[in-house]
């Protein structure tokens, strides 16, 4: 019964361990509310505090470390200054009203795995668990979407090329006809090693790289990661990944905790990007005419 | 010159039988078949998909495009020299054989070489060839991406683009079959049966040859991916609507116009049509054998009747063309037999009756009749006795001790 106890109450304080100024309130609460509470367990409490904060300033470190995308090649395109102020827009292509919270909840992109196969490392996106299952925070999952939509559209502005990825036969044809849609490519396949770190060999010629991935699903099976997140990491090819509540996205540069198994979710996903990919292209058009 | 004639006998090699030819004419022939070549060679050179332009605009290719053009290049001045030296070599050849170089025919060039370079391996793929260069080197993918090297294919990244493109229609095609079945059933109305596909007699296309299609390597697992997604829409109750799609990679059992070449009947003097088969074999059994329509059923065996044959089996084999067909009582059958036993003759009487049958049945009994084996030559023959052993097969009797 204790033992129930103390796991809800770890859950509670993980729930509210990101968000930093209830962090304080929170704990006095708790004690307040059992003034039975040993110390030791205070202590547990709070040992569990300290790591999930941990972890919220490791994803943010990660988050915020993406690199400066370069264009390519030196192609022509719009102007070096009407380039800059597009770089300096904090949301240029208005990336910000694809989507609201509520469409990510009618889509049930909160849905995560069962709690046993939680990845500790995606404990500071969730809100907590129901009936077992884990529950992503909307909110932040939005937050971090928006980031991806609009690194998606700069890339697109900039004529980059985007590979969309996805390992579950069941949504494979909903992704490669997002890609065809919207002029990108797709890669729903056994992924043969070397596709990225030995292209020469595997394509019979220099072949120019993605410049951005985007994983729908970063896992192959349920317990092994896609190879390209690891390539992708080694060529500096920045990532977005969907990342569930049993994936790890440390290697992802983008990583958006969400559900990545349901084909509602999937057609959420294909649907923003496709239009995040298609209003920097049209920027990109319209630039090249001025 | 005895080396130079070894190494041309090496399977493929034919640049070695071309520099032979070339080292051992004149030289001045060659330089006005090369100019020649040269203007003809513009047409058949490889597309390279992109265009190639010279000063400012080059700074915007990229890395991988630039490596294309230059491999294009260099494949296409291979190819180039390579028409060159086949044609130079074809008029030589000409020349020895003493024909007119210019109506000289790759038939003529196959007999010459068979003549000038005769082979005694039993791969004929293993022979001396000379052929077009087009033919000898392998057709390669023309640029699959643009000046900025953006690839022109939505599923480049896969490594088999053409392959994944035809499961993506597969796909396409299956989705598509659901959304009309179900607006069928909302109307209640069932797949025509008489429009249903029928895949009897072909099979899906082989592993090589959906490999020259998409000119991409197919390993074993992707072509089985392949079969279980085209069986998958094959299968389907309205699989009709997309027959175009799925016959395009199915293939015919078997080339059927050789085995219905039946023979022409000719007319005897009593205005009865016949046909002989000349040479029915059958073990060491060998003879002719005649069929005369219309008839009334008459057999002639050596002058005899079926009574020629004292064994139930041996008459029965006569019969079963005839019955199997339900001609037996409408053409008479004369034969004259030689050698070999009474099963080996009324095998080949057999054999011969069913192949002459073939010039007054329908086409869909002569289908029925290949099917039932009759039209299939009986290739056993008696197995010789080996030494150390008492037959064939059957050894000496021995005892350890």
């Amino acid at each position: 019964m204790e033992g129930a106890f103390i796991l809800n109450l770890t859950l509670l304080v993980f729930i509210y361990a990101t968000r930093d100024k209830y962090l304080c309130l929170e704990t006095a609460t708790i004690y307040e509310s059992n003034p039975n509470l040993l110390p030791s367990k205070m202590l547990k409490i709070r040992n569990v505090l300290n790591f999930a904060e941990k972890c919220s300033t490791r994803t943010r470190l990660l988050s915020s470390g993406a690199p400066q995308i370069a264009p390519a090649i030196d192609e022509p395109g719009p102007k070096e200054s009407v380039k800059t102020e597009v770089l300096k827009h904090p949301d240029y292509f208005s990336v910000r009203d694809i989507f609201t919270v509520k469409d990510l909840f009618d889509a049930r992109v909160h849905y995560g795995h069962r709690e046993g196969s939680l990845e500790s490392r995606m404990l500071p996106y969730i809100y907590g668990s129901r009936l077992g299952h884990i529950v992503f925070d909307l909110d932040k999952t939005a937050q971090y979407l928006r980031q991806a939509l609009n690194i998606t559209a700069h890339i697109a502005y900039r004529d980059g090329i985007v590979l969309f990825f996805m390992r579950q036969p069941q949504n494979a044809h909903l992704v490669e006809t997002c890609a065809k849609e919207c002029g990108e490519f797709a890669h729903t396949r056994f992924w043969r090693g070397g596709i990225f770190t030995n292209a020469e060999k595997q394509f019979g010629a220099v072949t120019r790289l993605p410049d951005l991935c985007i994983f729908f699903n970063t896992l192959t099976t349920i317990l092994s990661q896609h190879t390209a997140v690891r390539d992708s990491a080694k060529m500096g090819i920045p990532t977005i990944g969907i990342v569930d509540s049993n994936c790890n996205p440390n290697l992802i540069t983008y990583p958006v905790p969400g559900n990545d198994d349901s084909p509602a979710a999937i057609e959420f996903y294909c649907r923003v990007f496709k239009e995040a990919i298609l209003r920097g292209k049209t920027k990109r058009k319209e630039h090249e005419a001025l | 010159m005895m080396r130079k004639i070894g190494i041309a006998f090496r399977p493929h090699n034919l640049l070695n039988i071309q520099n032979w030819l070339l080292s051992s004419r004149k030289i001045l022939e060659i330089r006005t078949l090369s100019a020649q070549a040269s203007s003809t060679t513009e047409i058949g050179s490889i597309d390279t998909g992109a265009p190639v332009e010279n000063g400012d605009s080059k700074k915007n290719l990229s890395k991988a495009m630039k490596a294309y053009l230059d491999r294009a290049r260099e494949h296409d001045e291979f190819m180039n020299a390579q028409r060159v030296e086949f044609e130079i070599g074809k008029r030589h050849l000409a020349n020895m054989m003493g024909e007119n170089p210019e109506t000289f025919t790759q038939a003529d060039i196959d007999n010459a070489i068979e003549y000038l370079f005769p082979s005694g391996l039993y791969q004929k793929h293993a022979r001396p060839i000379m052929k077009p260069p087009e033919e000898v080197f392998p057709q390669r993918k023309a640029a699959e991406f643009d000046e900025t090297g953006r690839p022109y294919h939505f599923l480049f990244y896969t490594g088999r683009s053409n392959f994944y493109q035809v499961l993506y229609d597969v796909v396409e095609h299956i989705n598509e079959m659901y959304k009309f079945e179900d607006s069928m059933t909302r109307k209640n109305l069932q797949p025509d049966p008489m429009l249903k596909l029928n895949l009897s007699g072909t099979e899906w296309i082989a592993k090589s040859a959906l490999e020259f299609r998409v000119v991409e390597t197919v390993s074993d697992r992707e072509y089985n991916t392949f079969v279980t997604a085209m069986d998958r829409l094959s299968n389907m109750p309205f699989a009709y609507k997309v027959k175009d799609f799925i016959m395009e990679y199915r293939v015919s059992l078997m080339n059927q116009s050789e085995t219905y070449d039946a023979i022409k009947p000719q007319i005897r003097e009593d205005g009865r049509e016949s046909v002989t088969v000349y040479e029915c074999r059958r073990k060491r059994a060998i003879g002719n054998v005649t069929v005369i329509s219309p008839g009334t059923g008459k057999i002639t065996i050596n002058g005899q009747g079926i009574s020629y044959f004292e064994g139930i089996q041996e008459r029965e084999q006569i019969l079963f063309p005839l019955i199997f067909s339900n001609m037996q009582n409408k053409v008479d059958i004369e034969a004259e037999m030689q050698n070999g036993g009474p099963s080996g003759q009324a095998g080949a009487i057999r054999y011969g009756i069913s192949w002459a049958l073939r010039s007054f049945v329908d086409q869909e009994t002569m289908e029925s009749m290949r099917l039932a084996g009759l039209l299939t030559f009986d290739i056993r023959v008696r197995e010789r006795k080996k030494p150390g052993q008492a037959g064939a097969r059957r050894k000496f009797t021995w005892k350890k001790r």
